[in-house]
């Protein structure tokens, strides 16, 4: 036990105990059993830790009384549960007493049939106890393959230390009615004025996703054993990742120390050599009003990934430089990759690639009047129209002509997507094999070699007001002269 | 014990079983491994990136290497420790376990793992903020100013309360350079020199750009820019970062003449730099339209026959070109108001016919005019230009 440790857990041994009542007694003699084992379950998508510590206790016949606190740490008073992992039978816990004035405290009758040594498991959620993916990215100088290695990282700020923890995380979202460390400022006797039933259905709901049963807590060892032990050179700790239901839990080999304030990051895996490709993609919507070059892979075995699904986390983009150095990429938040799926990291523009419009030239025809205000509609030019004064132009098509020209100044050939979104009846006219996106979309690609340049002439043609009869584009294949 | 390495301790310990709880022992015994070389990468827009390299002395088991800073502003997240391969006939395999991040400390902890006893060569990244880089550029034209040796410096500012002794530096163009940094120091050097590269001198005139000199006399603002092609020669390779650019102009006597000075943008390659000099006052121009008239083609659809008349003046002793650049839809909104389209247009039939169709587009009209030097008699001859616009299909 660390010198610091705030969670006590007291049997209480009184000489003239009285059954079933409280330790309400000036003068008390207790003793402190140490944890024999514990285990961390970490759950990242909310500020909730499962707690399972084993302690072994020595009972008496009858009626002890013990006494469980937590001073200055983040425990949801109302989820610290007492089972007995051995023997179970024989043992019972009468019942459980929040004494009002001490908040951070409870009692347990536990009634023994017979004196015994019994190993109890205490359980319970506390606040305050994170962990966090986050990822480096090194391409190749060619930009052919990269290595990437994904890390976890635990932070503990729960105000208790827990050394030689098995820890076990799990990635997924589960649902929370409140959150632990508000419950964890409340007193006892208050969270009753919580809704007591959406209480105990977050209270099942976290519970049944606690992936019980645990795989039995490592023993624990002295600190500084496991380094003792190193015979051979010691390997980094593996990360074991299993999938249950919706979620993924990853397990860290042997037991961690993570002192309250500290944080440890441990390699979960890494993969050198992953295949990957280079795409330049211009999509307002999702990239802003630029041409952004993105790095491409796969998380699937044949990229020497997918054995887990990637957590959301930070991930930072390197390029080794040939030099034994590296070149700052970028970063970004990569959200969670499922087993298979794709991933796009995202390296902002290219100043190596010039990408530009030119609108080259804007005309108008098939002009409409609305004659005098009313239902008659006549085309400008179409026989007998006369020079009527009182008419408005109703609709018309607006022909723009656009170039988009695009220059590769990378020692690598290059592909481009765009992708153009327009409101309304549009015709998209062009040699450029585009295909839509979806009926507003248009998406088109072109190759540039290393040092070339491409120029990509297309149409839109926007039927306005009158002329307007669809709300889609339609594509058209056709010469543009500009 | 120098100031880099106080400020920056990598720390050994020699304390083998230690796990991160020791850290907090109070006795302790570390070794402190110097840097033994300092990459800065500043390639990157935004961020600077230091690597450095040091010899690690690793003993065989598990050792603890602690790397603190204080006062400086290391992005902690992103420090990568890599081993780099060891030599051939030292073979040391060395391997980081775990990384442990001590409360209210800038430091941390790597726990690293080495398969025997020996110097393991490491790799430390960070990026640091309070590095940062701007470039500039200096300009000296020729007499006749049409060719200019164009020299582009980098100016590191060390703002991140870190020295580096010995430090070599990336910034993306040029060469790359080994260059001592010192604490709160800013550092210039001349990354490349572009000798003779042509440069051509420009006069023009622009309403919307560039606006009027005088607008109740319709004369317009005549800027003179040089104007410089990032291709040819040694020109052409790279992008021109953005710079503030001093421009000098030889005075034939030896030594040179400050012209003024101008913020260059990003020039990609084949992309020309544009260097301001100020307004030109020996060259007039006057612009009126000329002729406005409106046609009802049917209801209310109208035709405009627009007329702008320019009556230039090049009172300079040597004949230059003028450009004169338009907005057709500028053009529009004046005589008729914005329809809020795009203005349709046809090139009438007035003495600016030909645009310059490179730098010319569907709203940007651009045309160059030759203009002679002023008389013998110091009289300047008036150039009178028309551009003739038809606006259809405006209602």
């Amino acid at each position: 036990m660390t010198s610091n440790l705030t969670v006590r857990w007291l049997l209480c041994l009184f000489g003239l105990l009285l059954p079933l009542a409280l330790p309400a007694r000036n003068v008390d003699l207790a003793t402190v059993p140490t944890r024999s084992t514990v285990q961390l379950t970490i759950y990242n998508s909310e500020d909730l830790t499962l707690v399972r510590e084993t302690r072994v206790v020595t009972f008496k016949q009858g009626v002890n009384p013990l006494q469980f606190s937590w001073a200055n740490t983040l425990i949801d008073p109302t989820s610290v549960e007492l089972k007995f992992r051995g023997p179970k039978a024989g043992l019972e816990v009468l019942d459980t007493t929040f004494p009002h004035d001490k908040p951070q405290m409870l009692y347990w009758n536990v009634h023994s049939d017979a004196n015994r040594e019994a190993t109890i498991e205490i359980s319970y959620f506390t606040s305050g106890i994170s962990w966090a993916a986050d990822y480096v990215a090194i391409a190749d100088a060619d930009e052919k393959t990269l290595r990437l290695e994904s890390f976890v990282r635990v932070r503990n700020q729960s105000g208790e230390d827990y050394e030689n923890a098995q820890v076990r995380l799990v990635v997924g979202a589960i649902n929370l009615v409140e959150k632990i460390a508000e419950l964890a400022k409340v007193p006892v006797g208050r969270i009753g004025e919580l809704d007591k039933n959406e209480y105990r259905d977050m209270r099942q709901k976290a519970a049944r996703k606690m992936m019980a049963p645990a795989a039995p807590p490592a023993p624990m060892m002295m600190a500084g054993a496991a380094y003792d032990a190193v015979a051979e050179m010691e390997a980094p700790k593996e990360i074991i990742k299993e999938g249950l239901s919706e979620y993924f839990i990853y397990t860290i080999e042997g037991t961690e120390t993570v002192p309250n304030g500290w944080a440890k990051r441990l390699r979960s895996f890494e993969a050198a050599g992953v295949p990957m490709t280079v795409e330049y993609r211009y999509r307002s919507r999702e990239y802003g009003e630029q041409l952004t070059r993105l790095y491409w892979l796969r998380n699937d075995a044949a990229s020497k990934l997918g054995t887990t699904p990637l957590p959301d986390g930070m991930l930072r983009v390197f390029r080794a430089n040939g030099r034994d150095g590296l070149s700052y990429l970028a970063a970004q938040n990569l959200k969670y990759v499922p087993i298979g799926d794709k991933i796009e990291l995202n390296l902002g523009p290219d100043p190596a690639v010039v990408f530009e419009l030119l609108k080259q030239k804007v005309y108008r025809d098939n002009l409409w009047f609305q004659i005098k205000g009313g239902n008659l509609y006549r085309k400008l030019g179409e026989d007998g129209f006369k020079l009527e004064l009182d008419s408005q132009v109703a609709g018309w098509d607006e022909h723009t002509v656009y170039r988009q020209k695009i220059r590769n100044y990378t020692r690598k050939p290059i592909n481009v997507q765009i992708r153009r979104e327009y409101a309304g009846d549009i015709v998209f006219r062009s040699r450029l094999n585009p295909t839509l996106h979806d009926f507003q979309t248009v998406q088109f690609e072109t190759g540039i070699p290393a040092g070339g340049k491409v120029e990509l002439d297309y149409e839109v043609i926007a039927r306005m007001g009158y002329n307007q009869k669809q709300s889609r584009v339609e594509l058209q294949a056709g010469d543009i002269k500009p | 014990m120098n100031r880099t390495r106080w400020l920056y301790p990598l720390g050994v310990l020699l304390v083998l079983g230690a796990g991160p709880l020791d850290a907090l022992a109070r006795i302790k015994l570390t070794t402190l491994p110097v840097r033994e070389r300092v990459e800065i990468q500043l390639d990157h827009p935004q961020i600077a990136l230091v690597e450095e390299e040091r010899i690690v002395p690793l003993v065989k088991g598990v050792n603890q290497v602690d790397f603190s800073w204080a006062n400086t502003r290391i992005d902690p997240d992103t420090l990568v420790l890599r081993i780099l391969p060891p030599p051939a006939d030292q073979p040391l395999d060395a391997k980081v376990l775990s990384v442990s991040y001590p409360p209210n400390e800038t430091a941390l902890v790597w726990a690293v793992a080495a398969s025997a006893s020996g110097a393991a060569r490491v790799r430390i990244s960070y990026v640091l903020g309070g590095l940062g880089k701007d470039f500039h550029y200096r300009a000296v034209a020729d007499r006749d100013e049409k060719a200019l040796n164009l020299a582009q410096f980098l100016r590191v500012n060390n703002n991140a309360n870190e020295a580096y002794d010995a430090a070599e530096f990336w910034a993306g163009v040029g060469e790359r350079f080994g260059k001592p940094l010192g604490l709160s120091e800013t550092k210039e050097v001349q990354l490349s020199r572009f000798t003779a590269v042509p440069v051509r001198k420009t006069y023009t005139s622009h309403p919307v750009e560039f606006g009027y000199l005088d607008r109740a006399q319709d004369k317009l603002n005549v800027p003179m820019h040089y104007v410089i092609k990032n291709a040819g020669g040694a020109l052409g390779k790279e992008p021109l970062p953005e710079g503030k650019a001093r421009i000098f102009q030889d005075d034939g006597k030896g030594g040179s003449a400050f012209l003024g000075e101008d913020r260059g943008k990003f020039t990609a390659p084949d992309d020309e730099l544009k260097l301001y000099l100020g307004l030109a006052r020996d060259i007039a121009v006057r612009r009126t339209v000329d002729r406005n008239e409106r046609q009802r083609i049917a209801g209310n659809l109208y035709r405009y026959d627009v007329t702008l008349k320019y009556e230039i003046e090049n009172f300079k002793d040597t004949p230059v070109t003028l450009d004169i650049a338009e907005s057709v839809r500028q053009i529009r909104d004046q005589i008729r108001g914005d329809s809020g389209r795009d203005p349709e247009w046809q090139l009438g039939d007035g003495s600016l016919r030909s645009p310059d169709l490179e730098k010319s587009d569907a709203d940007k009209l651009l045309f160059h005019v030759d203009l002679p030097a002023r008389a013998a008699d110091g009289q300047a001859k008036k150039q009178i230009h028309t551009l003739r616009l038809t606006l259809n299909n405006e209602w």
